[in-house]
């Protein structure tokens, strides 16, 4: 039970203490230090003091006893009843710590007493001595405070005794006064410790919120950002190291900025290089192979009209239809490997000519709705585009199962927002992603290397959506060429 | 911090902990509520009051007569209340008024009492085997008087207006000589007990003094200091004792009841040990022939001081 106090206390004070900032936690350690040691101070200085005033108040006290039960005992013997009274009064005057004096006959009868009309019942009783003792001292609570009661027995108690109360006020009165001239001093001291302390944290602070600020800089990817040495200290140390940090990840960044450029470049050239190759391909397949297909039909069909022999003219005809067939076969090798309609037409016509094909083929409804103002768009940017359609494309029909597909192209302010539908299966991102498919890779890297970038939206049995976003620079070329030099 | 420094403020704070002066709390008092003091309740027996004279300090006769008033007290059977006054005017007044019943006097005080008031003689102490005293002109020891004649112009100090050995025997002698003591001496002061006169002197206070050679033995037997530095230049002839004397109303039967005791007290151990703490052999029954020479002193002197 105890134990789970103590150890909700230890919590709420974590709690508590961590949720505070430096600067207060500074403050309480200086503010906390000073207070505790001055209370402390305080309650030591007060309990020695009265420690000492009231031992020697009551050696005082028992001193003016023994003086007055001396002083008293002759007028006590004859029967001197006013030089006794006077004893007593004389013995007030001259001890302001004297609250009262009276001296008692061996009988306990009042001889004398300093209380003027009438005596308070009740006290006679309350202290008593031996006869043959040396003194004896109650405390005796009174309206005004507590009152020493000291006995002294007079010429050995056969004259009586006398009596004398010490009132404790004075000294009260002065450890009282002491008390809160500490405590004035304690405020005081509180004061100049907060200035102390906010001057404090503000040198110890202002460099760690600098540092904050500054690796935030830095995390957010500014490298160039230093921060100053202020002290000799932990502190200066720290931004040592962080500074050198910065210089560290800086470097690094530099390397990998070059070699993300120089990946970069391969892959423009690689990708450009692929693109000729394959224009180059699709011309040679186009002019040549299909012109030479082309001749070789014409020839046959004179072979056909010319020969009567109807075997040769059966064999003719049907060599005649495995020559169109290849033609078209060429036609669309060449067609796939680069529609000469992207380069003389637009991406609008080749993706609508690329959807009709695709359907046809795949027996897949495909809708294409591009909106590009009218403009056309720069060459690497409308191979990318069609290059990225024809993969997802692809996809579609190799893994989705959908029974519809749609591809919007729309010229935004300043990108290119691209979106290929499908209501087909969809997969499960996470796994794709860790095995890695070649074709989405291939398609991010069309669009981040123009600057852009892929997100997907899919999920088992919720269909898929590629979300494209290219950047739209003016001029589109410069911009690239600048990218690519720099 | 280390571990010593801890150990040491705790140690501190334990020590300024455990030292209260520890004062027993009696109780509570308003001193402001003041009430009438209770009148002393009357005593069932009637205590037997013994005046004694201020022969001694108050402090000394209290001292040297307890013994005796206990064991009066003791023998009677009864309380016996101890009475002192500052003068033996005040011990003669209160045994005119009937206020104390058995009285120790000086010798003055009683002839003087017996001419007031037909004041009794009870019995006398004998001491040393006499029942005489005398008195003894004392001076320091360095001053260079020898007799009274001596003390011209100094400064004398008397025991009590009424003590035979203190004031009659000095102004008797300054009589003699045709002075009187306002003009011999040129200061003179009332110590109101032997024992004071004799310190007044050995202080230096009083160049002369005249006291009760009793109270002079029993003093330098006390203090053997004194000795060296006081010089007795004057011895009176013999004196009759200063007498126990009793209240001349008093029951009969209590008078030969006191009598009774203190005649025969010396052979009761308890009886012997009470007259030794006041250096008595015992009482003795005295007549008034036994104080004829201190009447004639005395008588003596009331005509001096009447033609003066």
């Amino acid at each position: 039970m105890k134990m789970n106090l103590w150890r909700t206390f230890v919590t709420r004070f974590w709690k508590i203490a961590g949720s505070v900032n430096v600067r207060t936690k500074i403050m309480g350690i200086v503010l906390g230090g000073t207070l505790l040691l001055s209370l402390g101070l305080t309650y030591q200085v007060h309990h020695a003091l009265t420690r000492i005033m009231e031992k020697e108040l009551l050696a005082r006290g028992v001193s003016i006893g023994r003086d007055l039960a001396a002083r008293s005992t002759d007028p006590i013997l004859v029967n001197d009843l006013y030089a006794l009274n006077q004893l007593l009064l004389e013995t007030q005057k001259n001890n302001s710590d004297v609250r009262y004096a009276f001296v008692l006959d061996p009988d306990g009868e009042v001889l004398a007493h300093t209380f003027g009309g009438g005596f308070p019942p009740g006290l006679i009783e309350l202290n008593r001595v031996e006869p043959e003792g040396y003194q004896n001292t109650v405390s005796i609570e009174t309206p005004e405070g507590l009152v020493w009661d000291v006995a002294v027995p007079v010429f050995d108690g056969r004259a009586g005794i006398a009596r004398v109360g010490i009132s404790t006020q004075s000294v009260q009165r002065v450890l009282l006064d002491l008390t809160s001239h500490v405590l004035l001093t304690t405020v005081a001291v509180l004061g100049l410790s907060l200035l102390a302390a906010t001057f404090l944290t503000f040198i110890l602070t202002r460099p760690i919120l600098e540092l904050v600020e500054a690796a935030r800089a830095v995390g957010q990817g500014d490298f160039s950002r230093r921060v100053r040495r202020w002290a000799n200290d932990e502190i200066g140390d720290l931004a040592e190291a962080f500074n050198q940090m910065a210089i560290e990840l800086e470097r690094a960044d530099e390397v990998r900025r070059e070699r993300e450029l120089l990946r970069r470049q391969l892959l423009e050239r690689v990708i450009d290089a692929q693109e000729e190759e394959r224009r180059r391909i699709a011309r040679e397949l186009h002019d040549s192979t299909s012109q030479n297909l082309t001749s070789l039909m014409v020839g046959l069909r004179s072979l056909e009209d010319a020969c009567e022999v109807p075997q040769v003219h059966c064999q003719t005809q049907e060599l005649r239809q495995v020559v169109g067939q290849v033609l078209e076969d060429v036609h669309n090798l060449a067609v796939e490997l680069r529609p000469a309609v992207l380069d003389d037409l637009g991406l609008s016509a080749a993706l609508e000519r690329l959807a009709q094909e695709w359907q046809k083929r795949h027996r897949i409804q495909a809708d294409v709705v591009v909106h590009l103002g009218g403009e056309r768009l720069p060459n690497p940017m409308e191979t990318a585009l069609y290059r990225i359609v024809q993969e997802a494309l692809t996809n579609v029909a190799r893994h989705a199962q959908a029974r519809q597909v749609s591809v919007l192209i729309d010229r935004r302010q300043k990108e290119i927002v691209a979106v290929i539908e499908d209501d087909g299966r969809g997969f499960d991102l996470e796994r794709v992603h860790r095995d890695g498919h070649l074709g989405l890779l291939g398609i991010r890297e069309r669009a981040e290397l123009l600057g852009g970038s892929l997100t997907i939206e899919t999920g088992t049995g919720e269909g898929t959506s590629l979300f494209i976003r290219l950047p739209v620079p003016h001029p589109i070329t410069t911009e690239i060429r600048e990218s690519v030099i720099r | 911090m280390s571990r010593f420094t801890v150990v040491l403020l705790l140690a501190a704070l334990l020590a300024a902990c455990a030292s209260q002066p520890a004062l027993p709390a009696a109780g509570f008092v308003d001193l402001n509520n003041l009430q009438p003091l209770p009148t002393p309740a009357e005593q069932d027996v009637r205590p037997l009051r013994v005046a004694i004279a201020a022969v001694i300090s108050p402090q000394g006769s209290a001292e040297s007569y307890a013994p005796l008033l206990d064991y009066l007290s003791d023998k009677l059977n009864r309380p016996v209340e101890r009475v002192q006054r500052r003068t033996y005017a005040e011990v003669n007044e209160l045994l005119r008024t009937g206020e104390v019943d058995l009285a120790f006097v000086c010798t003055s005080s009683y002839l003087l009492g017996k001419r007031e008031f037909g004041l009794e003689l009870l019995a006398a102490p004998q001491v040393n085997g006499e029942t005489t005293y005398r008195a003894r002109l004392i001076v320091p020891a360095e001053s260079t008087a020898n007799s009274i004649e001596d003390l011209r112009g100094k400064v004398f100090a008397f025991t009590d207006p009424d003590s035979f050995t203190g004031r009659v025997y000095p102004t008797y002698l300054l009589g003699q000589l045709g002075e009187a003591p306002d003009g011999f001496f040129a200061r003179t002061f009332f110590t109101y007990s032997h024992d004071d006169a004799i310190r007044a002197v050995a202080e230096g206070v009083a160049d002369g003094a005249s006291v009760d050679s009793l109270v002079l033995d029993f003093a330098l037997k006390r203090q053997p200091d004194l000795a060296g530095r006081l010089r007795v230049v004057h011895i009176s002839p013999p004196f009759g004792m200063p007498p126990v004397v009793i209240n001349p109303d008093s029951r009969p039967q209590l008078r030969a009841e006191l009598e009774g005791i203190l005649l025969e007290m010396h052979t009761d151990p308890d009886g012997l040990a009470a007259l030794q703490a006041l250096d008595y052999d015992r009482f003795v029954r005295v007549s008034d022939d036994d104080y004829r020479s201190a009447e004639e002193v005395e008588s003596q002197v009331i005509l001096y001081e009447s033609n003066p």
